[in-house]
């Protein structure tokens, strides 16, 4: 059967349960109750209130999203072992590779679908206070959802060695935070030598890149660096790469 | 039974060892020693143990789901992590567990998916398979909302929901009452009739004795007995007789 | 063969990553003022450090602001009396404003000692904020009277907005400014106005040094833009005053 057929059977079938998943509604309407309370700082800017507004937002939807992503891809795979139901489908022709690809894409999906409906109650906000959207508002979710792809596939990798949910949540939240800290890692670098060079270095080259992603934080401003076709490509490899690692770590797997 | 005598599933010499690291040693326990035995076309063979004799171990060398420490296990021919082994068999593990947001059907056609059905040929299989066991009533409830008996029914169907050709269920009556449980057996015997071949394993010997030809008995990860329905029939305790004398004589 | 495909393609990929993490690294080129020029301003470097890991450089400029708002918007008097009378234990009691924060020429002065710290710390964490270095500059220059703050402030924001004309315009304000030229200083900021998000600020100053030069029906114009641009009620108190007063003039000399 159809290698890409499978894996979009298992997609939708994680789509559907996540989405369903009172989980998923609680995040939502935990959204809506922040992003609804930022009014409460945009009033306080005065004539500032629309960018105020946007920026908490969308750091809102950001962090909201980036906590269910970082939940559901440390535990999709775990929690199927663990309730036995990957027995359900590992006793059928479905091949590990496809089951891995379609548990990613299922994620990145419901990613999107967390991503939409938040950006839905934020455009109502600003529709509510007559405020028009700024040009780089669907550029920025965009690219939030890049940084959640890039952080759900590490994600997804380090539940496969980890030893529990939390762990795995752990390890990636703080792999997400070095991520953002590739400008400051530049500037630390210029400044130190020896052994802590190397070790910044190490650390800045190898660690997912997410200034390249912050159009949130950049604005209407173009980034300085690597271009579209780079981007795409760098998202890819964090993609691939970890699905790869994955992969090795799953095919030799027991049930 | 409907026995074509050709050998469908082979184990040889299997032993299987579970290792578990610790920080300082591994734990390694033997689940299964020197196993051999084969699985006939057209067959019902039942799987007799205590608790711990391996036999869900078994189970899951012939799915796949587990691989050989030593020896080697063939499914139609093929290594059981085979794709193409794998399309030819249905499982029903112990206690089967379902996404609790999908509702019966769905979670049916989901099932039907993976095993290779078109969307038109699992919705016409679903139909059949779901009133077959008796869920045609509660197809759209959500799989969080059944119960054990259920739950065991919607197992049966999403191991048959694509007309395998060899079934291994694992306990498939558990948690059954008994009027569920004769209607099982009746699907089981149907199945057979129909030159499917079944491997199952359970607790409950006069289950074993009413639908099974033979029976193999499991103790301590050995095959310590193979017996026919011709050597429990003629034997004065039936199966449990004999049942109950292999495991003090062979655990001794 | 098929066994030693998917470590192949693994140690492949990684290949790839290991070569586009550096060069993604090496080639960004970094948009925001190093950490270390972002001093501390009322033990704030806490949630600094949180803004930059999580990247919200962006909105941690906005609570900045937010906060200099209240700053600004806060009379020195009251702040006096609130931790005077706070210390001696008592209620703060009714506010008042003793001829801090009055209308016309004295609209807006005070001392506000922190008020260049504040500035420099919002753009320090986002140098694009535009309007917020506008109105920071304005109020510096035209209303606290201290034009060489104003200068510096707009002198650091040129340095990340290098082609923002609106800070060339304002820096040469501020210059006509201290030569006592307000023709000229109206003159120059005169196309800022045009702008829909101009600071409130600008537009104050803009009408009074038209109002100052004589130009009552240009005085009068941004009066009334005032109204329609702006949520912060002083300015909008302000302009309505300075209306009255120019309609009841009109009306007098008109007799």
């Amino acid at each position: 059967m159809n290698f890409f057929l499978i894996a979009g059977i298992i997609a939708s079938q994680t789509l559907g349960e996540n989405y369903k998943n009172r989980f998923f509604a609680i995040f939502i309407v935990f959204a809506a109750v922040l992003i609804y309370a930022s009014l409460l700082v945009g009033v306080m800017a005065v004539d500032e209130e629309a960018r105020v507004l946007v920026d908490s937002g969308l750091a809102l939807m950001e962090l909201i999203a980036l906590a269910y992503a970082l939940m559901a891809a440390a535990g999709t795979i775990t929690r199927e072992i663990e309730t036995k139901t990957i027995y359900l489908v590992f006793s059928r022709p479905v091949p590990k590779p496809a089951y891995l690809l379609g548990k990613t894409a299922g994620l990145y999906l419901s990613c999107a679908l967390m991503l939409a409906v938040m950006s839905l109650i934020h455009l109502s906000l600003m529709a509510l206070r007559g405020f028009a959207l700024p040009v780089f508002y669907f550029k920025a979710v965009v690219f939030i959802w890049f940084k959640l792809l890039i952080i759900t596939s590490t994600a997804v990798f380090i539940s496969l060695f980890s030893t529990s949910v939390i762990s795995t949540v752990t390890i990636t939240a703080i792999l997400w935070t070095l991520g953002h800290f590739t400008q400051e890692a530049k500037f630390l670098i210029e400044k130190s030598s020896g052994a802590a060079s190397w070790a910044l270095k190490a650390t800045a080259y190898f660690i997912p890149n997410f200034g390249l992603f912050n159009a949130r934080d950049l604005g209407a401003r173009a980034a300085g660096g690597p271009g579209p076709v780079f981007l795409f490509i760098y998202i890819f490899l964090w993609f691939i790469v970890p699905y790869l690692f994955s992969l090795l770590l799953f095919r030799k797997k027991e049930f | 039974m409907n026995a074509t005598g050709e050998n469908i599933a082979v184990f040889s010499g299997v032993t299987k060892i579970y290792r578990r690291r610790g920080f300082v040693s591994t734990l390694e326990t033997t689940a299964l020693n020197g196993l051999s035995f084969e699985l006939r076309a057209g067959e019902i063979t039942g799987l007799l143990g205590l608790n711990g004799a391996g036999k869900t171990t078994i189970m899951k060398l012939l799915t796949g789901l587990l691989f050989p420490t030593a020896g080697s296990v063939s499914v139609f021919g093929l290594p059981p992590a085979d794709i193409a082994s794998k399309k030819r068999i249905g499982f029903l593990p112990e206690l089967p567990y379902f996404y609790p947001y999908s509702t019966a059907a769905s979670a049916l056609l989901y099932y039907a998916g993976l095993s290779g059905l078109e969307r038109p040929a699992a919705e016409k299989r679903l139909e059949a398979v779901i009133e077959k066991v008796g869920l045609k009533k509660h197809a759209g409830k959500k799989v969080s909302e059944f119960s054990k008996g259920m739950m065991q029914r919607l197992g049966i169907a999403q191991a048959v929901i694509h007309d395998p050709e060899l079934l291994i269920l694992d306990e498939p009556v558990s948690g059954l009452d008994p009027l569920a449980i004769h209607e099982i057996r009746t699907l089981i015997s149907g199945l057979n009739a129909q030159r499917h071949t079944v491997f199952l394993s359970s607790h409950s010997i006069s289950e074993l004795e009413k639908i099974t030809d033979r029976v193999l008995i499991m103790v301590e990860g050995r095959l310590a007995k193979t017996v026919s329905r011709q050597d429990w029939e003629r034997a004065r305790g039936g199966l449990e007789e004999i049942f109950v004398q292999t495991v003090k004589s062979d655990g001794s | 063969m098929k066994k030693y495909l998917y470590p192949v393609l693994t140690a492949l990929g990684a290949c790839a990553l290991l070569f586009a993490g550096p060069w993604a690294f090496k080639s960004y080129s970094a948009p925001f003022p190093p950490a270390n020029l972002i001093k501390e301003v009322r033990a704030g470097a806490a949630e600094d450090a949180l803004a930059l890991t999580l990247g919200l450089r962006r909105l941690a400029a906005d609570v900045w602001f937010v906060r200099l708002m209240q700053y600004y918007g806060t009379s020195e008097l009251e702040m006096e009396f609130d931790s005077a009378e706070g210390a001696r234990g008592h209620k703060a009691g009714p506010h008042y404003h003793g001829g801090v924060r009055c209308e016309g020429v004295h609209f807006g002065e005070g001392r506000y000692p922190e008020f260049l710290g504040y500035a420099r710390h919002i753009l320090a964490l986002d140098p694009y904020f535009l309007n917020a270095g506008l109105y920071a500059a304005a109020s510096l220059a035209f209303n606290l009277s201290r034009p060489e703050e104003a200068v510096s402030l707009v002198n650091w924001a040129l340095i990340y907005a290098p082609k923002e004309w609106k800070y060339v315009r304002l820096l040469a304000a501020i210059g006509y400014s201290k030569a006592k030229n307000p023709a000229k200083v109206a003159q120059l900021i005169a196309p800022l106005l045009e702008e829909p998000d101009c600071p409130v600020m600008i537009r104050q100053l803009a009408a009074f040094l038209n109002k100052k030069a004589g130009n009552h029906a240009a005085a009068y114009a941004i009066y009334r833009s005032i109204l329609g641009s702006t949520r912060d009620r002083l300015y909008i108190e302000n302009a309505k005053k300075e209306m009255a007063k120019m309609e009841q003039k009109s009306k007098v000399e008109s007799k």
